[in-house]
């Protein structure tokens, strides 16, 4: 007995998800409902990773984009102004050129990824021992500078954004 | 035809386990709700003097079931300024990511969802999807207390996944595995992993009891400050899906890593013969861990939001960083054996338990400095 017709169709069901995702969160007005089919369409890109086999990677995506990234732009949409009034954006009334752009990048990629011949992944297993391995040895270099990179990043950040406690700097004027 | 666990064929044991699990969280999410309430209720009865429920049912069992009815059959209100579908979607992406935990809790020896490889990481997954429904719970309220105490709340639980998140990673790198099967099975006997590794045991706790805002860490419901925060404008069922279920679902889950990570698991005495034991000796410890943390409830005063924030960014991370430090190192210097791993944590329990008064006496310290020099010009213009 086998499932053959299953990873196909969940396949599909996934494509779907991220396709319809990613075009309403362009497509849609309120900036929350956006940030909210965002955090669909990167479940379903999880959903992609767990078919192809690497649960590591899609455990991942869930983690950092869908309970970091996302909260962090509902607290940035949350914290800015807002208006009720629902607006078209500019990208919006474009339609036309926006299908060309889209067409332009699509069609290449498309036909490019065709051209992949490499061997279907296996089940079962795991795509953890082999992650460690490549990122802790062929690239542990890369890894360590993207570290440092987002340290510094971080640091930056809390220069940039820290204020004096005034009453540590009224302390300091008295002395 | 190869036997499979309980000798049944392996080709109809694959779903039909999945359908076991499935079902028995449902069970247990459902009633263990009902169950804890009671339990909360009743405990914090018996620390403050007082009778807890006693009318309804013998020992008052019943109140819950009865506030349960209650909730089920109460109307659907909705604020006219609630945010549409938000407001309907919030309580479902904060209970299906608990609910989906469930999937991988090992209650016995061939009693588990999936045993997915990578278990613990799929755990602190979902453990971080709850924060979004949470954040859209308070957002969708339109409503000032709402929003705050949902911006708390996420500010609060992203804080603390992080000193989580670490405390987990010392337990993988001495099992060596991230299924929380393997992890179960490689504290067979008396060697619990809470004896190798207790310093992490504490850190995960008191991370634990912030991330499923039990007190001392209840800020987003802070009632003297907040009303009821993001679930102010909840209530019905609605309400009972997202503190009941979920708030309570999410405390057994935590406990239930607890056991498994620490404690063992569904391993105990007469196991081996009978394997439906476990699922006694797992449930027994998971609801042990429920009522300690009833008991901290009972016991100690909320922090305040500054308190929070210091002791998770200037406490609980620089500590398990440490940990994971002492732990990674130890384990690559003597990979046979785990005493080394084993007394340097109980030396780091030690250090902790005996830098509390330490610390808190240097805070006072600086308070009572602070308090003198703001005063002291005052008092010198009076005098």
């Amino acid at each position: 007995m086998t499932f053959d017709f299953v990873e196909p169709v969940v396949f599909a069901l996934l494509s779907i998800g991220v396709i319809a995702g990613g075009v309403a969160v362009v497509m849609l007005n309120r900036i929350t409902a956006a940030a909210l089919f965002m955090a669909f369409t990167f479940l379903s890109m999880a959903g992609m990773f767990v078919l192809l086999g690497a649960e590591t990677i899609a455990a991942f995506q869930v983690l950092i984009y869908v309970g970091a990234i996302t909260v962090l732009i509902l607290f940035g949409v949350m914290f800015t102004k807002f208006s009720d009034a629902p607006r078209a954006l500019f990208f919006q009334r474009q339609a036309p050129l926006a299908a060309v752009f889209v067409a332009a990048v699509a069609i290449p990629v498309t036909l490019f990824s065709f051209s992949f011949t490499s061997a279907p992944p296996r089940p079962g297993g795991g795509d953890l021992p082999a992650l460690a391995t490549s990122v802790f040895t062929d690239f542990a270099f890369p890894f360590e500078i993207a570290s440092v990179l987002l340290l510094a990043a971080m640091v930056g950040a809390i220069v940039l954004t820290r204020r004096d406690d005034p009453e540590e700097a009224a302390m300091r004027r008295r002395r | 035809m190869p036997a499979g666990p309980f000798g049944i064929d392996p080709l109809i044991w694959a779903p039909l386990r999945l359908v076991i699990a499935v079902a028995l969280a449902l069970f247990l999410v459902l009633n263990g709700a009902l169950l804890q309430i009671y339990l909360e209720r009743k405990i914090q009865a018996i620390i403050q003097d007082r009778l807890g429920p006693y009318h309804v049912g013998p020992w008052g069992l019943l109140q819950t079931f009865a506030d349960a009815l209650k909730l089920i059959s109460k109307e659907d209100v909705r604020a006219a300024a609630t945010d549409g579908w938000f407001f309907v979607a919030a309580p479902a992406l904060v209970f299906c990511p608990m609910l989906a935990s469930w999937v991988v809790l090992p209650f016995a020896q061939d009693i588990v969802g999936a045993n997915l490889n990578i278990g613990l990481l799929y755990l602190t997954t979902l453990g971080s999807m709850t924060v979004l429904g949470i954040v859209i719970a308070g957002w969708a309220s339109n409503n000032k207390y709402a929003l705050v105490g949902g911006l708390r709340s996420a500010g609060q639980l992203i804080s603390y996944e992080i000193p989580q998140i670490l405390a987990l990673v010392s337990v993988a790198l001495v099992v060596g595995s991230l299924s929380m099967i393997d992890i179960t099975r490689s504290q067979a006997g008396p060697f619990v992993n809470v004896l190798i590794l207790p310093f992490s045991f504490v850190l995960y706790f008191i991370a634990a009891l912030a991330e499923t805002n039990r007190t001392p860490f209840d800020l987003p419901e802070a009632e003297s400050e907040l009303v009821a925060g993001w679930l102010t404008e909840y209530s019905g069922m609605r309400w009972g899906t997202m503190l009941a279920l979920s708030e309570y679902g999410n405390v057994t889950v935590v406990c239930a890593i607890v056991t498994t990570l620490w404690f063992g698991g569904w391993q105990g005495p007469g196991v081996e013969a009978i394997p439906l034991l476990g699922v006694l000796w797992f449930t027994l410890k998971v609801y042990g861990f429920i009522v300690l943390m009833m008991w901290i409830r009972a016991t100690l005063p909320r922090l305040r939001i500054d308190q929070l924030m210091s002791f998770c960014w200037k406490g609980l991370i620089p500590m398990a960083l440490v940990n994971i430090l002492v732990v990674a190192v130890l384990a690559l210097a003597f990979p046979t054996t785990k005493i080394p791993i084993a007394i340097a944590s109980w030396v780091l329990v030690i250090l902790f338990a005996a830098g509390v008064p330490f610390v808190q006496r240097r805070r006072l310290a600086t308070l009572r400095a602070r308090a003198r020099a703001s005063a002291a010009p005052a008092v010198r213009a009076a005098s």
